[in-house]
C-alpha cells in the first residue's frame, strides 16, 4: 500500500554568481556586503540571507546569490574587483518535502542528514547520480536541490523511482 | 527421508509454530522460521548437498557460517536465479527454491565424478602442463571443455525482475560483528552518546552465543542486551548485512540480503556505503578444520558448526559422532551431542587431557581417545566409519558424523583490506590484525579474546574508545558480564601427515599432495602456492583453508609460520551480486540523460532520438525519410538548397570574464586571440600538454573583458576542467573567471542559402544583413524578455547562424524559427545530417580529433604559423610528431561508380598485402547528395600522394573498395557559400 510522504516540484529560480579576482577577493566581498547590507557567508555550507537574497559560498572566491521571486540584482561589481554572471536560466530548483524526503535522498546523495553540517538552513554541494548539485536544507523534512536544467528531468525520474521502491507515494 | 527426521523434539531458536516449505533439487521439504537453508536440509536428513569443483566428489554441509566451502547452492529460478550461495547463510523463506550445482544428471549420480578416477593426473598445474600445446591457440580449444567440466553454478540469462538499491548511511561508530564483542561495543558506544551502526551478517544477533544451550545464561544476556540496545534509540541494528569491504576514510561497503521472504520485483539486496567516524572490528574467528585422508566426506563438519546445529536449530546431524580436536573448546560439542542423545567418541590429538574434561565425558558416556587422530574415513555419499590411529593399533569406529576442530583463526579479512598485513601471534597460534589505523579498534576473537568474558570486556573497551574518538564521552555503565561455560580454544599443532587424499581447500579441491607438489616444483611462496594450486581462490576465498595450507607449506619448507607468511586479503569478504553494486543504475537509469530545452518539441515532431554522451539529440526526423539513411540525405538537401534548423544546445558553452581573459585564450589556444575584436568570433584549437589536439571550437568576444567560448559536445567538461586546472595551478595570478553556461543557453543553428531570410523573418528587429552581421560576426538582442545572441558561424559549409537564447525561451525561439522559416523551406535536421554536412566540407570532429592527432596531421598547422608560448607548443615540436610519414587528414572518393566507403575501414597502398594495420583508416563517411557519391575523411600515411589510389578494407564486412586520395574539402573549397 503506497504511503503519501514525499512531494517534488520543479521550479525556476534566479541565481547570480559573483566572483572576486585572486588579489581582490576580500575587497570584492566587502563591497558586495556593503551594497547588500549584510555580511556574506564566511565558510562553505553556510547559506545567509542578505538583502532579499540567499548567499551561498560555493567556491573559495565564488558566491551564489539565490532568490525565488526573481528581483533584479541591485548591486554592481567593479570589474577591477570581480565579476558577476546570471545563472538562473541554466538551473532548476527541485523542491522536496514530506516525512520521507530524507529516506528517499539516502539513496541519492552522500549527505549525513543528521549531522550539524546538514541542519536546516545549510547548503551542501554534492553529486546526485553523477550530476553536481547544490542542496539547500530548507526544513526538518524539506530541502531544495539546484540542478543543471538539462539533467533536471533525469533526477526527478530517479527520485520517483526510489520513492516507488519504498512504497512512498509522490505528490 | 522423513520430514525433519533429524530435528530434536524441543529446543532451538526456531519458531515451530511457523513451518516453511521449500524445495531442494525438486524435493519438497519443510523447515521452520528461524532455520537457515543448511539447518533445514540437515533437519531433513539431506547430507549430500553438492559436488566438488574439480573431482566432483560428494560434499555435505561443513560449517554454519560464511566460511562454508561445500554447500553452495543456486537459489531461485528464471531471472531471479542466483548461483554459488552458501546454504549456511541463507535464511529459510517460504517457497524457497534451491538446487545443487556442478553435477549432471543428478547430485546423487554425477557422471563427472569419474574425474576422481583420474585424480592422480589432475594434480596442481595439470592444465598448465597439459593444455598448452601443440599450438599457441590450443588453449582456446581446450578451455571450453575444461570450463564446462569444472565449475560452480550458473546465473540465469533472463532479466532479473527484482530491484537492487544503493544507499548512503552514516554513523559515529560502526561495529562489524554482532556477537558478544560487537554487542558489548555497541552498548558502550551508544551509552557514550555515539550514533552506532551494528552490522551482523546473520539474521540474528549473538554470534557464537546463539549456539549455547537453551536456557543458558548466554540467552538471558542476549535478551537483556537486545532490549537495552533497541531502547537506546541511537543504535542502527543492521542484521542480514555483511561488511564486504573497507575503504579509505572509514568507509564500509555493506550488502544486505532481503530475499528470505519477499515477492518478486521488490528490493532483493541493498548495497550501503557506510561512512563512519570510527570502526570497531568484532568479526570473530573461524574454526580450522583438520587435514586427514578423505576429510571431505559428507558428514565431516566443523565442531562449532555441529554445536550450532544442535543448540540453535535443534538439529542432530548424526547419531554416532566422532569429535576429533586439538583443543578443549571442541569438547563442548561432544558434551552437547551426548546430551542430545548421540553416541560420541572424542579423538583428541593431545596425549594429556584435562581431568575435568575426562570426568564430564565419563558422566555423559563419551568414549575418550587421548593422543589419537583420524587416519581415514570410510563412506561415499555419507559416512560409515572412522579409522582412528594413536599410540596403539588402528581401530575403526562406526560413525555418521565427524566433528573437527584444529583451533581458531581470527577473521582478519576486513582489517587487512586497506593493506594492513596481519601479524602472527604465537599465543593464539594464528594471525591477528596488524596495527590498525586511527579510529579503528578490534574486539573479541579477532584480537585473540577467545572467551566470552574477554569478548565482552574487549568489546566494551573498544566501544568506549571508538566513541571517544568521535568526541562522545558520556559516562558508560560497566560491561554487562555473565558466567560463561567457555573452554580454552588454544590449539595444539602437530597433525600427523595424511596417507590418502586429504583436502586443505575443499572448494578448490586442493590437497596436501598438491601443496607438496607445488613445493617440489618451486612454488614455495604462499602467493605462488595460491596461484599454482588455486588454493583460496574459490568463492569462499579460502576462509577455512588459509592457515592449514600455510602450515603445511611451512612444514615442507622447514620454516616458521611468520616466515612463511600469509596471502593478501582483498575485498569483497563474501561474493557480492553485480546487481547489488549497480543498485538502481540499470536500464534507463544507468546514467543520467540530458535534455535540451527543445527536447519535447523534437519528440512531438517525429525525431528519432540518439544518445550522444549523456545528451539526447535528434538523430533524424521521420518526416524526412523512412529510416536514417533516407532521412539524412533528404535533410542535407534542405540545408544545401534552402535552410535547415539544428538543435545545437549540447555544445559546451563557457563564460570567460576578467581583465586577463584574452591572455588566457592566447595561452590555451594554439592560435592567437588577443587581437580578436569585440563583436567577432574566431575558430580556435586547443592542445594538450603533449602537443596533441584536445578540442576545437569558436570563441566570441562579447566585450573587452568578456568572451563566450564554445566547445565540442563531447569535450565540454574536459575543456572547462582544463581551464580551471590551468588557472588554479599554472596561472593563479590571472584575473579570469570561467563558468560553464552550457545549460544557460538554448542554441540552434540556421543553415542554408536562405538562412538569412529565415532569421530576418523570425527576428525582424535584428539587422542580419551581411554588413551588420558578416561571417564570424555577432549581434545581440532580446527574445521574449531573454538575452539573444546571434553569431554567424558555419559548420555545414553553408551560410549559417548560431542563435543563442535563454534556455527557458529555447522552445519558443525554436518554434518561432520553424514558423518563420516555412516559406523559405526551412526544415529541422538531426545529427546524422549534421555529421554528413561537415564531412562534405572537410571539417574535423571527434573521429579525427581522437587524442592522437596533431595540428599538422589535421591540416591546421597553418593557423599557428610561428606563434609560440601556448599550451602544448613545446612538446608538439617533438621530432616524432613532425615526421613526414605521419598519418594526416585526406579525402577519399570511390574509384568505381556505385561503390561505397565504410567508416573504420583500414587503408592499404596499391599492391600492399591486405593484412595488419595498413597505412591509414577511414574516420568519417557520408553519402554526398551534392556529389552523388560516397565520400570520406581519412587519416592516411604522409607518403601516399594526392591522386593515388588506395584500397579500403573493412575486415568485419569482408569488403574491399578502391578509393582515390583527394582534398578533404569536397564542397565549396573557396568558401563562397559562407560569405556574402
Amino acid at each position: 500500500m503506497a504511503e503519501c510522504g514525499f512531494a517534488v516540484s520543479v521550479e525556476t529560480c534566479t541565481i547570480v554568481q559573483v566572483e572576486g579576482w585572486p588579489e581582490t577577493q576580500a575587497a570584492c566581498e566587502a563591497e558586495l556586503s556593503r551594497q547588500l547590507g549584510a555580511a556574506l557567508p564566511s565558510a562553505f555550507g553556510e547559506a545567509v540571507p542578505v538583502g532579499g537574497w540567499l548567499a551561498v559560498r560555493v567556491a573559495p572566491r565564488r558566491f551564489w546569490l539565490i532568490t525565488e521571486d526573481g528581483p533584479k540584482p541591485s548591486w554592481s561589481i567593479d570589474p577591477a574587483l570581480g565579476c558577476s554572471l546570471s545563472l538562473g536560466e541554466g538551473r532548476m530548483r527541485l523542491k522536496l518535502s514530506g516525512p520521507h524526503t530524507f529516506d528517499v535522498l539516502k539513496a541519492c546523495v552522500a549527505i549525513d542528514w543528521d549531522s550539524p553540517q546538514a541542519r536546516p538552513g545549510s547548503a551542501l554541494q554534492t553529486g546526485f547520480h553523477h550530476v553536481p548539485v547544490l542542496v539547500l536544507r530548507t526544513g526538518t523534512e524539506a530541502c531544495d536541490i539546484f540542478a543543471p536544467r538539462s539533467f533536471a528531468q533525469s533526477l526527478v525520474d530517479w527520485l520517483a523511482d526510489i520513492a516507488v521502491s519504498r512504497d512512498i507515494q509522490i505528490k | 527421508m522423513n520430514s525433519n527426521s533429524k530435528r530434536l523434539a524441543k529446543g532451538g531458536r526456531i519458531d515451530r509454530g511457523r513451518p516453511l516449505e521449500f524445495s531442494f533439487d525438486g524435493s519438497k521439504l519443510a523447515g521452520f522460521q528461524g532455520d537457515t537453508l543448511a539447518s533445514a536440509l540437515l533437519a531433513n536428513g539431506v547430507s549430500l548437498v553438492g559436488r566438488s569443483f574439480k573431482y566432483h566428489r560428494p560434499r555435505g554441509i561443513f560449517s554454519a557460517g560464511a566460511e562454508e566451502p561445500n554447500a553452495l547452492v543456486t537459489l531461485g529460478t528464471g531471472g531471479r536465479r542466483e548461483p554459488n550461495l552458501p546454504a549456511t547463510m541463507l535464511e529459510l523463506g517460504d517457497g524457497m527454491i534451491a538446487e545443487s550445482q556442478n553435477r549432471w544428471p543428478s547430485l546423487a549420480f554425477d557422471l563427472q565424478s569419474v574425474n576422481g578416477l583420474f585424480a592422480p593426473f589432475l594434480s596442481a598445474g595439470f592444465y598448465y602442463k597439459t593444455f598448452m600445446g601443440p599450438t599457441r591457440r590450443a588453449w582456446m580449444f581446450y578451455e571450453h571443455f575444461i570450463r564446462r567440466a569444472a565449475g560452480l553454478g550458473k546465473a540465469g540469462m533472463e532479466p532479473d525482475p527484482d530491484r537492487y538499491e544503493l544507499r548512503h548511511a552514516f554513523a559515529d561508530v560502526a561495529i562489524v560483528g554482532g556477537g558478544p564483542a560487537g554487542l558489548s561495543a555497541a552498548r558502550a558506544a551508544a551509552n557514550a552518546g555515539a550514533r552506532v551502526a551494528l552490522i551482523e551478517q546473520d539474521f540474528r544477533f549473538g554470534g557464537q552465543l546463539l549456539s549455547e544451550r537453551p536456557g543458558s545464561e548466554a540467552n538471558a544476556w542476549l535478551e537483556a542486551l537486545g532490549i537495552e540496545l533497541r531502547g537506546l534509540g541511537n543504535v542502527d541494528l543492521m542484521a542480514r548485512t555483511t561488511a564486504v569491504g573497507i575503504y579509505d576514510g572509514q568507509v564500509l561497503g555493506l550488502v544486505e540480503r532481503r530475499d528470505h521472504a519477499q515477492a518478486s520485483g521488490r528490493v532483493r539486496q541493498a548495497f550501503t556505503i557506510l561512512r563512519a567516524g570510527a570502526i570497531v572490528f568484532a568479526p570473530g574467528a573461524i574454526e580450522r578444520p583438520l587435514v586427514f585422508s578423505n576429510n571431505d566426506r559428507p558428514g565431516v563438519m566443523l565442531a562449532s558448526a555441529v554445536r550450532t546445529y544442535v543448540n540453535r536449530f535443534a538439529v542432530l546431524p548424526g547419531r554416532r559422532a566422532v569429535v576429533t580436536t586439538t583443543n578443549d573448546g571442541a569438547w563442548r560439542t561432544a558434551f552437547d551431542l551426548a546430551a542430545a542423545g548421540a553416541q560420541v567418541t572424542v579423538a583428541d590429538l593431545r596425549a594429556t587431557l584435562a581431568p575435568a574434561l575426562q570426568a564430564e565425558a565419563l558422566r555423559l558416556g563419551i568414549a575418550v581417545r587421548p593422543g589419537t587422530h583420524i587416519a581415514d574415513l570410510r563412506g561415499g555419499r555419507a559416512l560409515n566409519a572412522a579409522r582412528l590411529a594413536g599410540s596403539g593399533a588402528e581401530t575403526e569406529v562406526d560413525c555418521d558424523l565427524v566433528c573437527v576442530s584444529g583451533g581458531w583463526s581470527p577473521t582478519v579479512h576486513l582489517t587487512s583490506h586497506l593493506g594492513v598485513k596481519p601479524v602472527y601471534r604465537e599465543d593464539i597460534d594464528g594471525f591477528a590484525p596488524g596495527p590498525l589505523a586511527g579510529g579503528q579498534f578490534g574486539a573479541g576473537s579477532v584480537v585473540g579474546g577467545y572467551t566470552t568474558a574477554e569478548a565482552i570486556e574487549t568489546g566494551h573497551r573498544a566501544g568506549i574508545e571508538a566513541a571517544a574518538y568521535c568526541g562522545k564521552t558520556k559516562p558508560v555503565p560497566a560491561a554487562l558480564q555473565f558466567q560463561s561455560t567457555d573452554l580454552p580454544a588454544a590449539a595444539f599443532r602437530g597433525v600427523p601427515p595424511a596417507r590418502g587424499k586429504a583436502f586443505v581447500d575443499f572448494q578448490m579441491d586442493v590437497t596436501t599432495g598438491d601443496i607438496a607438489l607445488a613445493h617440489r616444483e618451486g612454488y614455495q611462496s604462499v602467493e605462488h602456492l595460491k596461484r599454482y594450486t588455486t588454493l583460496g581462490m574459490g568463492t569462499d576465498q579460502g576462509k577455512t583453508s588459509n592457515f592449514p595450507a600455510l602450515s603445511a607449506m611451512a612444514a615442507l619448507r622447514g620454516a616458521t609460520i611468520p616466515e612463511t607468511g600469509t596471502t593478501t586479503f582483498r575485498p569483497p569478504y563474501t561474493p557480492v551480486a553485480i546487481g547489488a553494486l549497480a543498485g538502481r543504475a540499470v536500464g534507463h537509469h544507468l546514467k543520467p540523460t540530458r535534455r535540451t530545452p527543445m527536447h519535447d518539441w523534437h519528440i512531438a515532431n517525429g525525431a528519432d532520438m540518439l544518445e550522444v554522451g549523456l545528451w539526447m539529440r535528434p538523430y533524424f526526423y521521420r518526416g524526412a525519410g523512412r529510416d536514417v539513411n533516407e532521412a539524412y540525405v533528404a535533410e542535407m538537401r534542405f540545408v544545401r538548397e534552402a535552410a535547415g534548423l539544428m538543435d545545437i544546445s549540447t555544445l559546451g558553452k563557457i563564460d570567460v570574464q576578467g581583465p586577463d581573459a584574452a591572455t588566457l585564450f592566447d595561452r590555451v589556444y594554439a592560435n592567437g586571440f588577443v587581437k580578436l575584436p569585440v563583436g567577432r568570433a574566431r575558430y580556435g584549437v586547443m592542445l594538450r600538454d603533449d602537443g596533441v589536439v584536445l578540442d576545437d571550437g569558436t570563441t566570441t568576444r562579447l566585450g573587452e573583458h568578456r568572451f563566450f567560448m564554445t566547445t565540442s559536445t563531447a569535450k565540454a567538461a574536459n575543456v572547462l576542467s582544463r581551464l580551471e586546472f590551468l588557472l588554479d595551478t599554472a596561472w593563479p595570478d590571472l584575473r579570469v573567471a570561467v563558468t560553464s553556461v552550457t545549460d544557460e543557453w538554448a542554441a540552434m543553428s540556421v543553415a542554408g542559402p536562405r538562412s538569412r531570410e529565415v532569421l530576418a523573418a523570425a527576428f525582424p528587429t535584428l539587422d542580419v544583413s551581411n554588413e551588420a552581421l558578416p561571417h564570424m560576426g555577432l549581434i545581440g538582442g532580446e527574445f521574449d524578455g531573454r538575452a539573444l545572441r546571434v553569431i554567424r558561424l558555419s559548420y555545414s559549409g553553408e551560410r549559417a547562424y548560431e542563435v543563442y537564447v535563454g534556455a527557458s525561451a529555447g522552445e519558443a525561439a525554436w518554434r518561432r524559427l520553424i514558423e518563420a522559416g516555412q516559406p523559405f523551406g526551412l526544415r529541422p535536421y538531426g545529427v546524422e545530417a549534421l555529421g554528413a554536412l561537415r564531412v562534405e566540407k572537410g571539417h574535423v570532429a571527434g573521429p579525427e580529433i581522437d587524442g592522437r592527432t596533431t595540428l599538422d596531421d589535421l591540416g591546421l598547422g597553418r593557423m599557428v604559423g610561428k606563434r609560440s608560448g601556448f599550451v602544448g607548443d613545446v612538446l608538439r615540436r617533438r621530432p616524432a610528431l613532425a615526421e613526414q610519414d605521419r598519418q594526416r587528414l585526406v579525402g577519399l572518393t570511390c574509384v568505381e561508380a556505385d561503390a561505397r566507403l565504410s567508416g573504420g575501414a583500414v587503408l592499404f597502398k596499391q599492391g600492399e598485402t591486405l593484412k595488419g594495420h595498413g597505412c591509414g583508416r577511414i574516420t568519417s563517411v557520408t553519402y554526398s547528395p551534392t556529389l552523388g557519391a560516397y565520400v570520406g575523411l581519412a587519416l592516411l600515411a604522409g607518403d601516399v600522394a594526392m591522386g593515388d589510389e588506395v584500397v579500403a578494407v573493412h575486415m568485419m564486412k569482408n569488403e574491399a573498395v578502391r578509393a582515390r586520395v583527394v582534398s578533404p574539402v569536397f564542397l565549396d573549397p573557396q568558401g563562397e557559400r559562407l560569405h556574402g
